[in-house]
């Protein structure tokens, strides 16, 4: 197809209908770990309309590399588990390959603003932290110790004094409170959570694993 | 004394057949919020449809959904009070506490707060509201809160609910009130629940007309002054005034929710019927259906179950209505007897009957609700091939289609691509024999 005839596709203007724009593209295709600026070279080669509807076998892979990235953020956000002490610290681990740190963290920071937020990353072996003033540092070292050392200089906040206290039984009792058996369901509920989100570190022997008390994939 | 886990254990279980949908709920940035965007704030609704975690049927769970209290002086038919032993009820501290510490561990996203009636309606409702008042003021939680208002509720009440919450709602659960004496013979269909969801639109036009009057009016200082007012007394008297969080209006819109298959003879055109009336009468943003499910001990303990496929129907034909604009008696023409909707999907057993009299459709040629009548094409779907073709676009491939998002497998049957129609099997034996009727093709 000659680039004539697609530049004046409409398609390229209004007719959005998937995948993304030049612009998020440039943004965020450098946050996949298989980066490469060369790509975006590529990429600005390419007429959007081909970009979005995964036109040519490079199109599709851009949009598959973007889609890795959102995924894993998304899922990140959903699934990693977390824990508050008493000074206000709030921190986690994660499994993150691409660099995505810093959305999950800013994530958290919006919910909890008045908080530190420690977020431990598997793959990189380094610890995210995010201060109540949205400064995003990257620390190379396990995350008990931040843990420890960002806490050791803060008060002990009554607000969240009074929420030590340990919520793991408490979540797995309202979780399987909610199982209605007439309604099971089993591939939509693998659907819902994909295997390799069990892989997630906030997932592991999480009650999410389970279905009626038996490891997911005991029935699959 | 039953631990907070023995209360979860029974009260979650007592509001499993609760639906709520995940934080579905959009708080409008228009006006400035009078308490200011403080930094105390905790949580948000921002990231709207992350779910933290899937029950074992698959539905997301992303609300702390339990009962506040299982005690209640009606005896519903359908309900699990008849064999439920414990009676149990959070006080308002435990029940904010632990949602603060679900939210802590980023295993819940919002509160879904519903109860029995335990002694009146407005003894338990201001308990709850307690409850909610310490998530919002000692907790200073700003995310999701979704309300269940109880039947027979006083107005005032109603207007502190609406104050507090992202989501408000009265469950109907049945259309009319012949179909509610039946399986709930205690409550009183027109003024418990009809009455109520009426107030619940009049409070909040009344709110927002007066509030913003009010600040209109005042002169910037006197605004300032006023706002200073509201923060000291936002715990007490301020968020009265306001909503919670200090926005002049409150847009906390109501949803309801039916048990369907509950009630003998209560047929789908009932329900569709009363929730056509909800949305043109009572701002309804939603409704909700719940399949019956026979409770072990219940007067219906013995009654067959609703099937879920019917559940799923409703909702399709809800959507139609709500989304689609279909108007009721477009649907009343595809029942079957009983007034029950067929099975298979509604928006197709339309298009059958539409296109049958109307002919396929031409996607550079149709109108904005022709387009919509095809399955695989939806509201945004079709205003993008509007849109397109006001810049003089002609769609003569599939392609063109599939890149506006239209589902090829389900529309084609419909539409005249390139002049041309989807060769179906049917279709090639018909061309074949020279003879290709239309409406069979469909
Ligand atoms: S009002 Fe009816 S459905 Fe609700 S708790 Fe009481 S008995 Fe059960």
């Amino acid at each position: 197809m000659k680039n004539s005839t697609i530049k004046k596709d409409p398609l390229e203007i209004i007719g959005r209908a998937k995948g993304h724009s030049y612009r998020e593209i440039i943004d965020k295709l450098p946050r996949h770990c298989k980066f490469s600026p060369y790509l975006i070279d590529q990429v600005k080669n390419i007429p959007e309309v081909i970009l979005r509807n995964s036109g040519t076998p490079f199109a599709k892979k851009i949009n598959r590399m973007m889609r890795e990235v959102t995924t894993e953020a998304y899922r990140a956000k959903q699934f990693t588990r977390t824990e508050i002490n008493n000074r206000g610290v709030l921190f986690g681990v994660v499994l993150l390959k691409h660099k995505v740190l810093d959305s999950v963290l800013n994530y958290f920071h919006e919910r909890w603003p008045q908080c530190i937020i420690c977020l431990y990353n598997e793959y990189s072996c380094k610890t995210g932290v995010i201060n109540e003033k949205g400064t995003i540092q990257e620390i190379d070292a396990p995350l008990k110790s931040v843990v420890e050392k960002v806490s050791k200089n803060r008060p002990v906040i009554p607000y969240f004094d009074d929420i030590q206290f340990s919520g793991k039984e408490i979540f797995e009792t309202l979780y399987k409170s909610q199982f209605i058996s007439e309604r099971e369901n089993k591939s939509y509920f693998k659907r819902m959570i994909p295997d390799k989100c069990f892989e997630l570190p906030g997932m592991r022997h999480g009650v999410e694993k389970r279905f009626r008390n038996k490891r997911i994939n005991e029935f699959l | 004394m039953p631990s907070v886990l023995e209360k979860i254990r029974v009260l979650g279980e007592n509001s499993k057949y609760d639906i709520c949908a995940s934080t579905a709920s959009s708080r409008t940035d228009k006006y400035p919020k009078l308490f200011g965007d403080s930094k105390n704030w905790i949580g948000t609704t921002a990231s709207a449809g992350i779910c933290h975690s899937y029950t074992p049927d698959g539905r997301c769970m992303s609300l702390f959904k339990t009962l506040y209290t299982n005690k209640c002086i009606y005896n519903c038919k359908y309900c699990f009070s008849h064999n439920c032993k414990k009676k149990l009820s959070f006080t308002p501290e435990e029940y904010a506490r632990t949602f603060m510490k679900l939210y802590s561990m980023n295993v819940v996203e919002g509160v879904f707060i519903s109860s029995g009636v335990c002694g009146s309606a407005d003894d338990t409702t201001e308990e709850m509201l307690e409850a909610i008042k310490l998530l919002r003021f000692k907790y200073n939680f700003q995310g999701y809160v979704h309300f269940k208002c109880l039947p027979g509720v006083s107005q005032y009440l109603l207007k502190e609910a609406i104050s507090l919450s992202d989501r408000i709602s009265i469950n109907t659960e049945a259309s009319t009130k012949d179909y509610l004496a039946e399986i709930a013979e205690q409550k009183d269909f027109k003024n418990d629940i009809i009455m109520r969801q009426r107030w619940l639109k009049e409070i909040r036009i009344k709110h927002n007309d007066e509030t913003l009057k009010v600040i209109k009016d005042l002169k910037q200082d006197a605004q300032l002054k006023y706002q200073e007012k509201m923060i000291k007394d936002r715990r007490n008297n301020g968020y009265k005034k306001f909503r919670w969080d200090g926005a002049p209006i409150l847009n906390s819109g109501q949803t309801t929710q039916f048990v369907v298959g509950a009630a003998e003879n209560e047929s789908d055109y009932d329900l569709l019927k009363r929730i056509d009336w909800g949305y043109k009468e009572v701002d309804l943003r939603r409704a909700y259906f719940s399949s019956f499910i026979p409770i072990e001990g219940t007067p219906l303990a013995c009654k067959q179950a609703a099937p879920l496929a019917r559940e799923h129907r409703l909702y399709q034909s809800d959507w139609l209505l709500r989304i689609y604009h279909y108007k009721l008696k477009d649907l009343k023409e595809i029942l079957i007897e009983d007034d029950n909707l067929p099975i298979g999907d509604p928006k197709i057993h339309l298009a059958r009957l539409y296109f049958k009299d109307h002919g396929l459709v031409d996607p550079n040629q149709a109108s904005y609700s022709d387009l919509l009548r095809v399955p695989g094409i939806g509201p945004i779907s079709a205003k993008r091939i509007i849109n397109l073709r006001s810049k003089k676009f002609k769609f003569r491939r599939r392609q063109d289609l599939k890149s506006v998002g239209v589902v090829l497998k389900r529309a084609e049957p419909y539409l005249l691509i390139n002049g041309k129609n989807q060769t179906t099997l049917q279709n090639f034996i018909y061309q074949d024999n020279n003879s290709a009727p239309q409406e069979e093709m469909i």
